[in-house]
């Protein structure tokens, strides 16, 4: 009992007589443990936080309708997304294609959810705005070059079953005779410029199209951009082809395949800068300690000399060392919380999770590379002769 | 006397000297390393996001949307011509102003034949193309690079070089005909006929699955359009969009002059597409913004990260090397006293002191560098499998941050001891 009370009270004295050196031992300890916490919880996030970047480049998964099905209706459709948990749903859009002919000419209209839509294509580049109303429109530019209209403007679309079936004398069929077809008008709200087939298209909701065609609804195709891995979406497209079959849910292997290449370098990247990193800070954590430690020798030689055994000496150190270690990676953890979350705020706007297990983790090593540390110099010092310490060098 | 007295210090204390020089090698390496994998992260993911395929496609300006919609059919060879372009201009895409920043681009012809009696879209392209460019710069180039995503299900990928009759063939496509791979098919076109061995069938979950792709001479001998491109692929690395690229984007001639150059010498999408359509005739580049635009996204959002962390490591390293130095210089302060106490001037230990603490530093410092430049290669071949570039900028800014973080450590301390009397020192507090 007087021993351990002995032992705390040396260790305690000792740090808080030499307050200044102890406190850039400290320092140095506090900073490793930051750089390890730190880095190790920005390493964990990556993953996740990049994977969010990449649902710019849009959908990963498609629904179509299987061969022998009658197509997708909204209660299948409704069915296949209840088996994707809520939270990696990033955005979902139905789309319908209809041509149409305006002035005579004719045009693909499609029908969507333009808040899906802009959620699955976040690469839309929309001139004007996002059409909000019932009757606004979004118009491909190639569209809106063709028939030269500009934001603001009144188009009339007209649908007719029978135009369709006969596309190569449109002009032909009197419109007033005709009964099947529909014409309604239209106001251009923004022009959309993406680079690639949507230019030649023209954008309305859903309810618009379906009133366009006489109140018939359908979906052709289901656009899901998804915050999942190749695995997980794997996954769901076996889950969803079994549990409802008039849907066929095919990867869009352009997205899926590349961002898996791309995500797996960038987390390798940062694995192999955080282990470098921590690698360095520890050798520097080690080296101040062992300044720190070999300054001592003289009080080594002192003790030994008045009859201190080996172990004793090596014990009392150790304990000093691991004691700092406990106090730094406790402090470290907490700084270490504070920078990822700065860096995570900074760069991806999002917050970081806190991961408990990394603070014992951080402790515990902090006390490792102390100890191991503080055994070197002590050990060598309690090597030498007493009396040759004692006189220095 | 001077010399000496550093000289003396440097060899007699050699092991505490050493582990100064150590840490220091150890925080500049660190500096060295982060900073080379930092400014060379950018043009690395920017090389991968090349996975993703082209960022620019460049379409004759008759647009051929109007094509498609009046099915006008080239009545006189002037309209054909115009809704092409021309395969002989292909090679100045490499000599725009950024050229060096176009890592591949590939020609399509396209057009519609008959296999068996089905009308099908038969696309033609290099495969693994090789370019020897009049600037000397050699190229490998070919839809295996920009359509890496698609995954070959029976065959393999068509070896243009090998193989003039080839053909790849869309897995529905393939499905519906009932072709396999190694089987032969007869394909005939607005000009003429022939026969295609099939090496491979695609999947790509996309509109490609339902057509047929091969070598560039094939579709234009089928489609009687030699010479002639449907369209050009490029891939660039670029700059991510800011405010002026998105004004230019609207109408360059908009620009003030100076706002002009800027937006010209800068490798944003915008003007790299502007300088393709001032050396091809009649064409539009246009960026393709799913690519174009994510790939900025990604590649800011990576670099700031990187940027982040160097930060950090710089701040440790820059506290590690300072702790020590500290704490080095503290432990000679018996050595200190006994100098002021035998007459010897602040000023003149502080520069004693400074001296040996500066010439070790810069040995650690530039062994350091070495060792650093040494990781970011490991790191570069590890991840991306290319060597780092050696930026020369980083060399002044670790030699700054050493001598910085050295003088910011060694100073304080110095002071502390001069501060305190000679004989206070000696007997040790």
């Amino acid at each position: 009992m007087e021993r351990r009370k002995m032992f705390i009270r040396m260790i305690t004295a000792s740090l808080l007589r030499r307050r200044s050196r102890m406190f850039v031992a400290l320092l140095a300890i506090a900073v490793g443990a930051t750089i390890l916490s730190g880095l190790t919880m920005i390493y964990y996030d990556v993953p996740r936080q990049m994977g969010e970047q990449f649902r710019n480049y849009g959908a990963n998964m498609i629904f179509v309708a299987s061969a022998e099905s009658e197509g997708l209706n909204t209660e299948n459709v409704e069915e296949a997304l209840s088996c994707i948990s809520d939270s990696q749903k990033r955005g979902v859009a139905p789309y319908r294609y209809e041509t149409v002919t305006v002035n005579e000419q004719p045009v693909i209209v499609a029908g969507t959810d333009i808040e899906g839509a802009k959620k699955t294509s976040p690469y839309w580049l929309v001139t004007g705005e996002w059409p909000s109303e019932k009757g606004e429109i979004l118009i491909g530019k190639k569209t809106a070059e063709l028939l030269s209209v500009e934001i603001d403007d009144t188009i009339q679309m007209t649908y007719s079953a029978q135009a369709l079936e006969n596309p190569d004398q449109p002009a032909e069929t009197d419109r007033s005779e005709n009964e099947d077809a529909i014409n309604m008008e239209f106001t251009v709200k923004g022009i959309l410029d993406t680079g690639g087939n949507e230019e030649s298209y023209i954008f309305m909701s859903l309810e618009d199209a379906n009133e366009l065609t006489n109140g018939e609804s359908k979906i052709d195709v289901v656009e899901l951009s998804l915050s999942a891995t190749q695995d997980e979406l794997n996954e769901y497209v076996d889950l969803i082809s079994k549990k409802v079959p008039d849907i066929t849910p095919r990867l869009v292997k352009r997205v899926t395949q590349s961002e898996t290449t791309v995500l797996t370098k960038l987390q390798s990247l940062v694995f192999l800068v955080t282990i470098v990193v921590l690698l360095l800070m520890m050798i520097c954590v080690a080296t101040t300690m062992m300044a720190v430690v070999t300054e001592r020798r003289k009080e080594v030689g002192l003790r030994k000399a008045l009859g201190a055994s080996n172990k004793s000496i090596i014990l009392e150190f150790i304990g000093e060392g691991v004691l700092l270690g406990a106090v730094g990676g406790l402090l470290g953890s907490i700084l270490g919380f504070i920078f990822a979350q700065a860096i995570s705020m900074n760069v991806f706007n999002s917050t970081i999770t806190f991961r408990v297990l990394l603070v014992p983790v951080t402790i515990i090593a902090s006390m490792a590379v102390v100890a191991a540390a503080c055994i070197i110099p002590v050990r060598s010092a309690t090597d030498v002769d007493p009396a040759i310490v004692l006189k220095g060098e | 006397m001077f010399l000496r007295m550093v000289r003396g210090a440097l060899f007699r204390q050699k092991g505490k000297m050493l582990m100064i020089a150590f840490t220091i090698l150890l925080g500049s390496s660190l500096a060295t390393a982060m900073l080379n994998v930092m400014f060379d992260v950018g043009d690395k993911v920017n090389k991968e996001l090349k996975a993703y395929g082209a960022n620019i496609t460049v379409v004759p300006k008759e647009n051929s949307v109007i094509d498609d919609i009046y099915q006008v059919e080239g009545d006189d060879e002037d309209n054909i011509k115009s809704a092409y372009l021309k395969e002989e201009e292909l090679g100045k895409i490499k000599t725009i102003f950024w050229a060096f920043n176009i890592v591949d681009f590939t020609p399509f012809i396209d057009s519609t034949v008959s296999v068996d009696g089905e009308d099908v879209t038969i696309v033609g392209s290099w495969f693994n193309h090789h370019l020897s460019l009049p600037t000397g710069e050699e190229l490998d180039t070919g839809i295996t690079s920009l359509r890496a995503w698609w995954e070959i299900t029976d065959g393999k990928w068509l070896d243009e070089q090998k193989q003039e009759d080839g053909a790849m063939v869309g897995t529905l496509l393939a499905e519906k005909l009932n072709i396999k791979a190694g089987d032969k098919i007869t394909v005939s076109g607005k000009a003429g006929k022939k026969e295609l061995t099939v090496t491979g069938i695609f999947d790509c979950g996309a509109d490609e699955d339902e057509q047929i792709y091969t070598s560039l001479d094939n579709a234009q001998y089928l489609s009687g359009t030699d010479g002639l491109l449907s369209s050009i692929e490029v891939s660039a690395l670029t700059t991510p969009d800011n405010e002026l690229a998105r004004r230019a984007a609207k109408d360059p001639g908009q620009l003030s002059i100076a706002d002009y150059e800027t937006w010209y010498c800068t490798a944003y999408v915008s003007s790299i597409c502007y300088q393709i359509q001032e050396v091809i005739t009649g064409s539009v580049a246009s960026p393709v913004r799913q690519v174009a635009d994510s790939e900025g996204a990604i590649m800011e959002k990576t670099e700031l990260l990187m940027i982040l962390i160097t930060v950090l490591s710089l701040v440790g390293s820059a506290l590690g090397i300072s702790n020590l130095v500290t704490a080095s210089v503290m432990e000679r302060s018996n050595e200190l006293g006994l100098l002021k106490a035998i007459g010897a001037k602040d000023g003149a230990i502080s520069i004693l002191v400074l001296t040996e603490i500066m010439i070790t530093a810069i040995v650690g410092g530039v062994a350091g560098y070495f060792v650093g430049y040494g990781f970011a290669q490991v790191i570069g071949n590890t991840v991306f499998g290319s060597a780092t570039e050696m930026k020369l900028m980083v060399i002044p800014i670790v030699s700054v941050l050493i001598v910085c973080v050295t003088l910011i450590g060694s100073i304080p301390a110095i002071k502390t001891l001069l501060r305190m009397k000679p004989a206070e020192v000696l007997h040790g507090r």
